[in-house]
């Protein structure tokens, strides 16, 4: 369904397992995603979307079949592609104890960014935390904290950016701010984004995909999907996931 | 379930083995005049025993510690042989990741832990025939409470992790380097002066080598029929688990 | 795709950076909440109080110069199973351990950044303690062997505790029940080398004949300790850091 888009393809999963024992976290997954694409990722608990996000992040290894980031294979180019990809989670994934900058620059290091301070301090401008850089962070809101991991995810200029479930535990203001920084950074990332919020993840994505059970349900493109019969489908799977 | 008929006569067998050599050990090994005895004779001149005066007694204790020997020393090799087969599959495992090697490992180290603890009681009694004293703080048997204590954590952290594919590698990098360290372990403790015989630096009699080395495969055999049994309990186990997760697609 | 992609460094200096980074952030997070060095400085205070009462009923005939390597090292083992448990909890509170996974860093990087981040805190605590256990124990009981005994024995001794340690603790913050499992799994474990730096640490109190050579052995005992544990260690931290 998505062979027209074999030119440039961010996402290339082919019969993609995670197995354990008896255990199935992914099951002989493969699609297809564009370059620029913004995937989402539905799913009951369960279902196998952190075990896919883990997998294409290079966190762990799959036990059968392949997948290709950036055109880079998880396995043997994990260091490679670990600099072209970026992630946001619903953990802010920042040092409390460390300052806003100290933080920023602590994982700029990390990327080997070549101009850490200037990196930074252009990250805190476009992120609005710059009157904020040398406090501490444990003393930020949620929202702030949002903003900051966004700033640390873009810091080594990534191709692609993953976000777990980033929206969950925001308020309606810090859930804006957060539609704010996607919508500046969207025209030049792939997005891959897992979402419990089936309305939310419709809007923002150009594709869905549903998994249960560590198998595809449904990927398509988003011309194709209509959100009622989508709705339904989604719902289906939600009675089987919770092993 | 060949496997498990196949474990059931190992059991059997190694069981005939073990109390052959026992009754052997009382009947036809004679009693040698190395190892053992020399150390009793001098804690016997330290620290002399009022019953050992009386005639019979007096070689009442060197005999009794010799025939422990044969059950001891085959349960203490077999012991650290099954340990080195429990770190050998936390290797596979860490290389292949696959569930059925963490389970052989797992298993190698419950058979290693009763061999472990039977070590310790019998090198107990020894102590206690030979030396007066239930505990001596003396190379070997620190060794052995220690690898004890090391298959005891190895059982806590698996327990204390609900994921299990995280608890079949946490378990097996363990594994391996308690196996590393038990060596060690009884390479300093030897820094400090031991008491211990070393059995076979004198050599053994006939008679007293065919009940050793009849113990010893009997022993063998006992470990793996425990090993089997236990395995085959948890394939079936394993086999039920993934009947459940196919009936649930 | 994305703006400017900088020049990729040799992979030996950006491991060096990142080395660094890491060393200095804990560095700095230590200065900055004092925890590590305040709780451990606390907690072996508090085992001297132990001591005293255990020495209580001992008598003037007794030497505490006989037991003090004892003593000493017994507190540093407690002590920095404290330091280690909070040095990895740190990592992973806010999930920043994944953050750290997702960097092209080698994980080796991670293990030696970590372990000599713990040596320097338990060096520093151990100093501390040191002129406190002896101005509170062994007032007028002399000093036997060469002065740069004591800190060669407490070097390699720490560098085993901190190395196999940081192995340790890396697992047990994963597990139900943090410090009860870090503890079940390190003493055990460090059974030998507490042997051996107890008595290369006796030679060096007591002095007198033989004691040198005692010294040695005890040494000797430390450093294959430290050899073979450490390669075991580094060899199986990447296992354990990415499950």
């Amino acid at each position: 369904m998505t062979d027209v888009y074999t030119t440039d393809i961010a996402l290339e999963v082919r019969e993609l397992s995670r197995t354990f024992g008896v255990r199935k976290a992914l099951n002989k997954v493969s699609f297809d995603l564009p370059d620029g694409a913004f995937l989402s990722v539905f799913g009951p608990n369960g279902a196998g979307k952190t075990t896919l996000i883990k997998v294409l992040t290079t966190v762990t290894v799959p036990s059968k079949g392949t997948a290709r980031v950036c055109g880079l294979d998880v396995v043997e180019d994990a260091v490679e592609l670990r600099e072209k990809i970026g992630l946001i989670s619903h953990n802010p994934l920042l040092y409390p104890d460390l300052s806003a900058e100290e933080n920023l620059q602590f994982f700029a290091e990390m990327y080997g960014v070549s101009d850490v301070s200037d990196r930074v301090r252009e990250l805190l401008v476009s992120v609005e935390l710059d009157h904020r850089r040398m406090d501490l962070v444990r003393t930020f809101s949620r929202g702030m904290l949002q903003r900051l991991s966004i700033a640390r995810a873009l810091l080594h200029r990534p191709d692609m950016l993953f976000l777990d479930e980033p929206y969950s535990g925001l308020d309606p203001h810090a859930m804006d701010i957060l539609d704010g920084l996607i919508a500046q950074v969207r025209h030049d990332h792939t997005f891959v984004m897992i979402s419990h919020d089936l309305d939310k993840g419709l809007e923002l994505c150009s594709h869905a995909l549903i998994l249960a059970k560590g198998k595809v349900v449904l990927f398509d493109s988003k011309e194709n999907i209509d959100p009622d019969e989508f709705k339904a489908t989604y719902r289906s799977t939600v009675g089987m996931g919770v092993a | 379930m060949k496997q498990l008929k196949v474990a059931i006569v190992l059991l059997v067998v190694g069981g005939l083995l073990t109390t052959a050599a026992f009754f052997m050990a009382f009947y036809t090994a004679e009693v040698q005049r190395f190892g053992t005895i020399t150390v009793a004779e001098q804690l016997d001149t330290v620290i002399p025993l009022e019953s050992v005066t009386a005639d019979g007694f007096q070689y009442g204790r060197p005999w009794f510690s010799q025939k422990i020997f044969y059950f001891h020393v085959p349960v203490a090799e077999a012991s650290f042989l099954v340990f080195g087969v429990a770190a050998f599959f936390a290797i596979r495992f860490l290389m292949t990741k696959k569930r059925e090697y963490d389970t052989k490992s797992r298993m190698a180290m419950e058979t290693s832990l009763i061999f472990v603890i039977l070590t310790m009681i019998t090198g107990m009694l020894w102590t206690r025939a030979s030396w007066g004293i239930w505990w001596e703080w003396e190379p070997r048997l620190t060794t052995y409470f220690i690898m004890t204590l090391l298959m005891i954590a190895y059982f806590v952290l698996r327990n204390s992790i609900e994921d299990e594919e995280r608890r079949a590698t946490y378990g097996a990098v363990f594994a391996i380097i308690a196996v590393i360290d038990a060596p060690i372990s009884f390479f300093i403790t030897r820094l400090i002066p031991s008491s211990h015989p070393v059995v076979f630096q004198s050599g053994m009699a006939s008679s007293n080598l065919v009940p050793f080395i009849v113990a010893q495969v009997g022993m063998l055999m006992v470990g793996y029929a425990i090993y089997t049994m236990r395995m085959g309990e948890e394939i079936l186990s394993e086999r039920v688990e993934a009947v459940k997760e196919a009936l649930e697609d | 795709m994305a703006a400017g992609t900088q020049a990729r460094p040799s992979a030996r200096s950006l491991s060096w950076r990142q080395f660094k980074a890491i060393l200095r952030k804990d560095i700095v997070m230590e200065l900055r909440t004092k925890e590590m060095v305040t709780s451990m400085g606390l907690y072996s205070l508090l085992t001297m109080v132990v001591y005293q009462i255990a020495l209580s009923q001992s008598g003037s005939a007794f030497d505490p110069r006989q037991i003090a390597a004892g003593l000493l090292w017994l507190a540093f083992l407690f002590t920095s199973m404290l330091g280690l448990n909070r040095s990895l909890v740190h990592e992973q509170d806010q999930g920043c351990l994944e953050a750290l996974l997702l960097a092209p860093v080698d994980r080796p990087v991670i293990f030696f950044a970590k372990a000599i981040g713990n040596l320097v805190f338990l060096l520093i605590v151990e100093v501390l303690t040191i002129p406190v256990f002896a101005f509170l124990f062994l007032q007028g009981g002399g000093y036997g062997g060469a002065w740069w005994m004591i800190p060669t024995v407490l070097t390699a001794g720490s560098i085993g505790i901190a190395g196999v340690g940081t192995l340790l603790a890396t697992m047990s913050v994963n597990t139900n029940g943090k410090d009860f499992v870090l503890t079940v799994l390190m003493v055990p474990l460090m059974y030998p080398l507490l042997l051996a730096a107890v008595s290369a640490t006796t030679a060096a109190v007591l002095g007198g004949d033989g004691s040198v050579d005692q010294f040695w052995a005890g040494m000797g005992g430390v450093a294959g300790y430290d050899v073979i544990m450490l390669l075991a260690a580094y060899a199986l931290y990447e296992f354990v850091i990415g499950a």
